[in-house]
């Protein structure tokens, strides 16, 4: 099944602009909000009862996206400097070490969005190094999210920013918002169909700083 | 008479009646005897800490089936629902309430939760139950408080039976018979409960509460050699089936599972007291018990799973009650316990796991003077596999006059870590192959693995695994008793339980290739504040109610202090993350702020009538926004009331008909409350075939 790829990237551009002290470099940067990527979506369920079977599955395919000039990059670009981060199911890469050619990489930052004014000098960024080492850690509670067993769904972790380094070594900051579609997180109450059908639609807004400096 | 038939019949169609029985249980005198508080007989007037009593009537009145029945409409307890029906008290796990029967603890527990579902109450005396630590006296679990269940001993020669038939062909058939002959006594007692079981899910097959039949059985021997000696031989074997029908929908296609579940239970107790003298009373106990639970689960397609748990628990304790004057009194104890358990959770089922732990209790109570108690105690526990356990108590009752009081204890109690903790080896190969150890285990497996290079990285905490300690709790407890006439009583207790070294799992190592390996360590902090206060008024001789409530603040210092520096966040209405604010977190999850209840009873002759409310205020389930802690912007469950009624009839020639109906206001909610069924119905029939008084 194909992956609606042509995700509507909807620029909500919210007045943001780092505030400046005159002087030093003056920067604005505008806080972009991109709704429904669809991220390696549910196609299946494979056969045979839970543990073994039972299982949602996608295409296996990760969904590219380039920062910079805030669009989905075609798969076949994948090992190109085009994109900056890409997204399959929970796992979110950046273009760096064994998943890509760039440069790149990330780091959580814990705090809020609006905070994160200044990356902070002694910061390390982490690369790719798939399966053992993410550039942003793997699984609940570790990088991005938090699975909610009990009514098996995906949260974002509130107060957790992924400072990313693009492709071409620029920075941006992602705070990811929601991982249902519209944005909207099922209710609990919601029946399993629902619950598979509407996860792997990413909501974030991001802010990319394209002079190079460490400053939003 | 024609007009009481047709009140009894009209309660039974419309349940309008409301009422119920003797006022003695309702207020109560002071004389009534418990033991749970200091292992000794004491008039519950003059015991140190809070204590309640349920009598048998109010059980048979509210026409209880199973321990959680009658403990569920008690001030300040609430029933939880996972892994079958655990109490919270003082707004403690249901891990750390001990549950005896005749003073022997029960063991088989699922998730830290002993399932009360497992207990009958068709032959309880009275359930005594006392809230604070109470490990100074009976060890681990005793941490949020007892619960006692005083098993009926008639002296009388005696055989009757009770048959009740409810709604989902649930059926419940008890017969009790004595025997006294001489020195020596018997007593049978047989149980059979049965239900078809529900589901209030709509369209499942699967039911919340599955098709079960349990037969419990107890038998009590005992022999007078003297007035100053009794041997008493004690047995109880309960024996349950749970049959469960699941089927999957797995996209279109459905697949059948069927469960079946068996579980045993036995116990068996010897006793021997012996009155050395006026003032030394020797008690000698030998208890063992075993738990078994077998599941067995077949797919329509695939390999059938089984899982196997056994527990066994012996223990020999020796008590001496000394009564040096009158004044003071002295209670000396040591015992010496041994716990295995095997399972299929284990490394091999075959692979006993065993602990030994010796103990040793000294209990002192002092009465300066008629109106002043102080009782102090401590105990000791030695465990072969973590460190020690040193329990103290301090109590102390002042009564100002004849109509108020002030009781006042300060305990501390501890739950030892349980097999599972130590023990458990699981690896899940559906997710993602990380592996939950105990950590005997962990440390065992880790270092094997490490040495063979399979360990690609050990965090910190593998290193504090060697230094499992025991939970502990330190309680607080200031009671009021007022009682201005004999009809009204007002208690109020003020509870303070801190709680450290909580057991949580923490990731420990890396496998090569990324799987992670979780254990158990002492991570967490939590502690329980909150009043609970009963009224009880006999208003004449056919009315009385009572009223309870609790009021309950839970938290985790460690979770307050994170909010208060700033680390926590929930999201605004954007969706965009922002600080959480010490006033939106709410504490630990599944407990109420607000729990009342309220029981009015009208009783005339041999008739009464009751109606029972209880009121439970809403509670957080899940941590919706993320943060790992529970605050407003959580799900919570809506706070309900669920409303029960009974009325019934004791006819002279030994025939006794009652009929309720529970939830009589059908409340229920699918996704909070599986177990509780919408409104239901039962009809009692029982009849005391022969009951002869003997001297």
């Amino acid at each position: 099944m194909k992956k609606a790829i042509g995700v509507i990237g909807f620029m909500a551009v919210l007045a943001a602009c780092s505030k400046d002290d005159k002087g030093t470099g003056f920067t604005t940067v505008e806080t972009i909000t991109v709704k429904d990527l669809a991220a390696d979506t549910i196609i299946g369920i494979t056969p045979g009862a839970p543990p073994t079977g039972g299982m949602p599955f996608g295409a296996g395919k990760y969904s590219f996206y380039s920062l910079e000039k805030n669009q989905m990059v075609a798969s076949s670009d994948s090992a190109s400097n085009k994109w900056d981060i890409a997204f399959r199911g929970t796992s979110i890469i950046t273009n760096s070490g064994n998943r890509g050619p760039a440069a790149g990489g990330a780091f959580v930052f814990i705090g809020l969005f609006n905070d994160l004014k200044t990356i902070p000098k002694d910061s390390s960024f982490r690369v790719e190094n798939a399966p053992t080492a993410f550039a942003i850690p793997s699984g609940s509670n570790r990088g991005w999210y938090i699975y909610d067993g009990l009514n098996n769904l995906i949260n974002p972790i509130p107060g957790r920013v992924l400072v990313i380094r693009t492709a071409t070594g620029k920075y941006a900051k992602v705070e990811i918002l929601n991982y249902y579609k519209g944005g909207i997180t099922p209710a609990a109450s919601a029946s399993d169909a629902v619950k598979t059908n509407s996860q792997r639609y990413y909501t974030f807004r991001y802010s990319y700083q394209s002079n190079g400096s460490t400053t939003f | 008479m024609l007009l009481r038939i047709g009140g009894f019949a009209l309660g039974l169609l419309f349940s309008i009646n409301l009422w119920s029985q003797h006022s003695d249980t309702l207020s109560g005198t002071g004389n009534e005897i418990v033991v749970t508080a200091t292992k000794t007989e004491r008039k519950i007037s003059t015991v140190a800490v809070p204590v309640t009593i349920i009598s048998q009537q109010r059980i048979l009145q509210a026409g209880s089936l199973r321990l959680n029945d009658i403990l569920q409409e008690q001030t300040g307890l609430f029933l939880t629902a996972a892994f079958g029906s655990g109490v919270q008290m003082q707004g403690l796990n249901p891990d750390y309430t001990l549950i005896l029967i005749d003073g022997e603890p029960l063991i088989g527990r699922t998730g830290g939760v002993l399932d009360l579902k497992r207990i009958t109450v068709g032959n309880i005396k009275q359930i005594e139950i006392v809230k604070g630590p109470s490990s100074s006296l009976y060890g681990s679990e005793a941490m949020a408080g007892v619960i006692n269940i005083i098993t009926d001993k008639p002296k009388a020669n005696a055989l009757k039976f009770s048959l009740r038939y409810g709604s989902f062909n649930t059926a419940d058939l008890s017969l009790n018979g004595s025997i006294r002959k001489n020195n020596f006594t018997y007593q049978g007692f047989g149980n059979l409960y049965r239900t078809d079981g529900f589901s209030i899910r709509p369209n499942s097959s699967e039911r919340a509460i599955a098709p079960i039949e349990r037969f419990t059985q107890q038998h009590n021997i005992s022999y007078r050699f003297s007035n100053k000696t009794q041997l008493s031989i004690n047995f109880r074997f309960n024996n349950e089936r749970i049959k469960n029908i699941i089927s999957v929908n797995n996209n279109g296609t459905i697949i059948q599972s069927e469960g079946l579940e068996k579980n045993k239970d036995l116990n068996t107790t010897i006793q021997l007291s012996h009155r050395l003298s006026e003032k030394i009373t020797n008690n000698t106990r030998i208890y063992a018990t075993e738990f078994s639970a077998d599941q067995e689960l077949l797919t329509s397609n695939g390999t059938p799973y089984t899982d196997f748990f056994k527990q066994r628990f012996a223990r020999a304790e020796n008590q001496t009650d000394f009564t040096l004057n009158k004044k003071l009194s002295l209670t000396t104890g040591a015992g010496y316990i041994i716990e295995t358990a095997n399972s299929t959770r284990y490394d091999k089922s075959s692979n006993t796991k065993t602990n030994r732990i010796g103990y040793a209790f000294i209990h002192s109570e002092w009465k300066p003077s008629d109106a002043f108690t102080i009782v102090a105690g401590a105990r000791y526990d030695d465990n072969e596999l973590f460190a020690a356990a040193f329990s103290p108590k301090l109590a102390f009752q002042y009564k100002f006059n004849p109509k108020f009081s002030l009781k006042a204890s300060i305990g501390r109690g501890f739950k030892a870590p349980d097999f599972r903790q130590l023990y458990l080896n699981f690896t899940n190969t559906a997710a993602g192959s990380y592996s939950v150890l105990g950590t005997v285990e962990a440390q065992k497996i880790i270092s094997e693995l490490n040495r063979i290079g399979q360990i690609s990285s050990l965090e910190n905490d593998y290193y504090r695994l060697s230094e499992l300690k025991p939970e502990f709790s330190t309680g607080i407890n200031i009671g009021l008793n007022y009682t201005p006439i004999t009809a009204l009583s007002i208690t109020a207790n003020i509870f303070s339980n801190k709680i450290e070294n909580l057991i949580d799992s923490r990731l420990v190592a890396y496998r090569i290739g990324g799987a992670q390996i979780f254990s158990y360590l002492n991570v967490k902090n939590a502690f329980t504040r909150g009043v609970e206060t009963d009224l009880k008024y006999t208003i004449n001789k056919k009315w009385g109610f009572a009223v309870g409530y609790q009021f309950l603040i839970t938290g985790d210092k460690d979770e307050i202090n994170r909010i208060k520096n700033g680390q926590v966040f929930t999201r605004d209405g954007n969706g965009f993350s922002s600080k959480l604010k010490r006033s939106e977190y709410v504490g630990l999850a599944n407990r109420s702020k607000h729990m009342a209840n309220f029981r009015i009873q009208y009783e005339v002759e041999k008739y009464f009538a009751n109606l029972r409310l209880i009121y439970r205020s809403k509670w957080a389930v899940s941590d919706k926004d993320g943060n790992g802690l529970f605050n407003t912007n959580d799900v919570f469950a809506d706070g309900f009331m669920q409303a029960n009624m009974a009325t019934g009839k004791n006819f002279t020639n030994g025939i006794r008909l009652q009929a309720g109906c529970d939830n009589i206001f059908n409340y229920t909610d699918v996704l909070n409350l599986p177990n509780l069924p919408g409104r239901t119905f039962y009809f009692t029939f029982a009849y005391s075939i022969l009951n002869t008084k003997t001297k």
